[in-house]
């Protein structure tokens, strides 16, 4: 998806074999491979076929959009601004006061969601449903000029990590890989570095930011997404000192595979093939490094309505989809080689979020919460534990 | 050729009548647009293999001497490839920015970005290289490098049958934390791990700050191998993945064929028996 190597790196032999070697390799039915920029400006290789459903895949979006805008007519302007019954904190009470129009709004919303919000609603969308806009609105209009302009200048060890990834975040990309690009990145991320300093800067941000950037009109809202993902929309400590909220969803969504697709985790078990090995990066950078852009942006369309446990949904049904040949797969590296080609592939969203929501089934926001509860002791004694054992290491050293 | 003799650690005997053992075929593994296979006749790999048959392995004698000397299963070995096949786990540990997936981009598609994407939990990558009597097919977990995701590494050299410990020979901060990894494998990972201390980005050396003399007191203190390796020049790092493969635990060593022995490499064979067997 984000493939920007230049020829120049490659060395003359090399370049001389490419006419031998790829035509016997892609055993695919489409021998070309064609690079092009998607719609957020991502170089993609594809094959005939790829290319194909990302034609229909625009249409559908274009569709869509239509569908709003009916809906718009229908219930007026911003209906889906109003205030909602959010799935994030479904599980407390309905308070009576609710009008029954909200009630039948909000269920039209989320399967209005499910189907994709059209590329220019998204950031006026996204800043309301994920309660981006409610936190701006507790602070001084002025927070964020404020914030950055007070942290200008500073070096952390943080800020300095910043500097090292900004040019290997989506390097290539047309906006992103330049001087505007990263400078613009770079006060987002420093500033929220400085917001919270439990968070500081986690490898995986600087993706997930980037993306909002390209999706929000400006790096004030992108810089309000960012937090209102890490302290509302996902579980606690993701992306903390040692990553223990990863952990803990780690250990819920093993639990969740062996119970939503159970011949994939024991076939997987018997390989010892851990999970994690590859949910770790879907759970961290909410899978914009392995979906092609606007399948990403779909899963996060629902994300920013449903909440967390959306990740869930969408790792199993990457696995789910690919059932019958992972059961047949007999080797660690055969496995990764179907989920990465698989992620890498999913340009059409439709096909990835008709099996997380109607295949996997229902979960609720409740449930998850509550086997996050089961497993977090165990997370919190095993990285106590891994602590211990290092710091004797180091006076072992001494 | 040149640049592989360049290595610190391996000295070669030249002896005509070698390149009859190069059969070697390198297959490029990389699930993603990259695939693609090196004949044998690659300009590219060939050297690179031709030294693993110099250091590890005795001149075969022509086929039909050599059957009546090591028997027709030795004879079977030599002439298929990949006969003998090894899997073997390898994870590259190291701070960030020391330079991991630009290692393992060089060695698996012999390429080199300015800017490599950070990585994010590990990237997999496999790629197998043919060894005179077998073929090594390495799956390599490329890590993230930020100390926070330290608490992720269990997962990835556990079971690993060899580890590349990468640091930046720019930056005193890398070169102290490759030694806590030593540490940390040496207690907690598999006991017959082959490891590797890779100093990285030698082609900077305007810029460098830890002496490959500091580095290399401590590989031997420590029975590491070691090695400095760039890989935007490409030195030294398909040799550091060969000599991991070489020095592997084997099923059916060729070990001790009958013949000349024409390694010459006496500083390394000590620790060379420790990692090995």
């Amino acid at each position: 998806m984000f493939g920007t190597q230049s020829t120049r790196d490659i060395s003359f032999e090399f370049q001389s074999q490419i006419p031998n070697w790829r035509p016997s390799i892609y055993t695919r039915r489409a021998n070309i491979t064609v690079k092009f920029q998607d719609l957020y400006g991502f170089t993609v290789e594809g094959n005939v076929d790829d290319v194909n459903v990302l034609n229909e895949v625009r249409e559908k979006v274009r569709q869509q959009g239509r569908v709003w805008w009916a809906l718009e007519a229908n219930k007026g302007a911003n209906w889906y601004l109003q205030p909602q019954i959010s799935s994030i904190s479904e599980g407390i009470a309905l308070k009576s006061s609710l009008k029954l129009s909200a009630l039948t709004n909000t269920i039209t919303l989320k399967r209005l969601i499910r189907k994709g919000i059209p590329p220019v609603l998204r950031p006026k969308v996204w800043f309301s449903l994920s309660g981006a806009a409610k936190k701006r609105s507790t602070v001084p209009e002025s927070y964020y000029n404020d914030l950055t302009k007070a942290v200008e200048g500073k070096v952390t060890a943080a800020t300095r990590q910043i500097d090292h990834d900004l040019p290997r975040t989506f390097p290539g990309h047309p906006w992103l890989d330049t001087s505007e690009g990263h400078a613009t990145l770079r006060r987002v991320l420093v500033g929220y570095s400085f917001r919270d300093s439990d968070v500081g800067y986690c490898q995986g941000l600087n993706y997930v930011a980037a993306l909002l950037l390209l999706v929000m009109k400006t790096e004030e809202d992108a810089f309000w997404m960012l937090a209102v993902l890490l302290e509302n929309v996902l579980v606690n400590d993701c992306y903390t000192n040692n990553l223990s909220g990863c952990h803990v969803e780690q250990r819920v969504f093993k639990d969740l595979l062996a119970k939503k697709c159970p011949r994939i985790a024991a076939h997987l078990e018997a390989l010892e093939f851990d999970v994690s090995l590859v949910a770790t990066e879907w759970f961290l950078c909410l899978f914009s490094k392995s979906l092609p852009s606007e399948t990403a942006l779909r899963v996060w369309d629902v994300l920013f309505n449903e909440g967390a446990k959306v990740l869930f949904h969408v790792a199993l049904a990457i696995f789910k989809m690919k059932e019958e040949e992972l059961l047949l797969a007999h080797q660690v590296g055969d496995v990764i080689n179907i989920l990465q080609k698989t992620t890498h592939h999913l340009f059409d969203p439709e096909e990835l979020l008709t099996v997380a929501f109607d295949k996997i089934g229902s979960m609720t926001t409740n449930t998850i919460s509550k086997q996050r509860k089961k497993q977090e002791p165990a997370v919190m004694a095993e990285l106590d534990q891994r602590l211990r054992r290092l710091n004797s290491l180091n006076e072992d050293d001494k | 050729m040149s640049r592989m003799l360049l290595s610190p650690f391996v000295k070669f005997l030249f002896l005509e009548g070698v390149e009859q053992n190069q059969k070697g075929e390198v297959v490029s593994e990389k699930q993603n647009k990259y695939k693609h296979r090196f004949p044998s006749s690659s300009l590219y790999l060939l050297p690179h293999i031709s030294s693993i048959f110099l250091c590890n392995f005795s001149l075969h004698p022509p086929p039909s001497i050599s059957s009546s000397l090591s028997g027709p299963a030795d004879i079977d070995s030599m002439a298929t490839i990949g006969h003998n096949n090894l899997n073997a786990k390898l994870v590259l540990l190291g701070d960030m920015g020391a330079g991991k997936s630009s290692l393992v981009l060089r060695f698996v598609k012999g390429q080199f970005l300015e800017f490599q994407e950070s990585t994010i939990g590990a990237a997999f990558f496999s790629q197998t290289l043919a060894v005179n009597d077998a073929t090594v097919k390495f799956e390599i977990w490329d890590t993230a490098g930020q100390e926070r995701y330290h608490s992720l590494a269990p997962m990835y050299y556990r079971g690993a049958a060899a580890a590349i410990i990468v640091y930046d020979i720019t930056s005193t901060e890398s070169f102290a934390r490759a030694k806590k990894w030593v540490q940390e494998l040496q207690k907690q990972g598999n006991p017959n791990m082959v490891m590797a201390l890779a100093g990285n980005k030698a082609d900077l050396e305007d810029k460098r700050k830890v002496t490959a003399e500091e580095a290399r007191v401590y590989a031997e203190e420590n029975g590491l191998f070691f090695t400095e390796t760039s890989a935007k020049t490409a030195v030294n790092v398909n040799d550091t993945f060969y000599e991991i493969a070489k020095r592997l635990p084997r099923a059916q060593p060729a070990q001790n064929p009958a013949g000349m022995v024409l390694v010459d490499r006496p500083a390394e064979s000590s620790q060379a028996a420790s990692c090995c067997s």
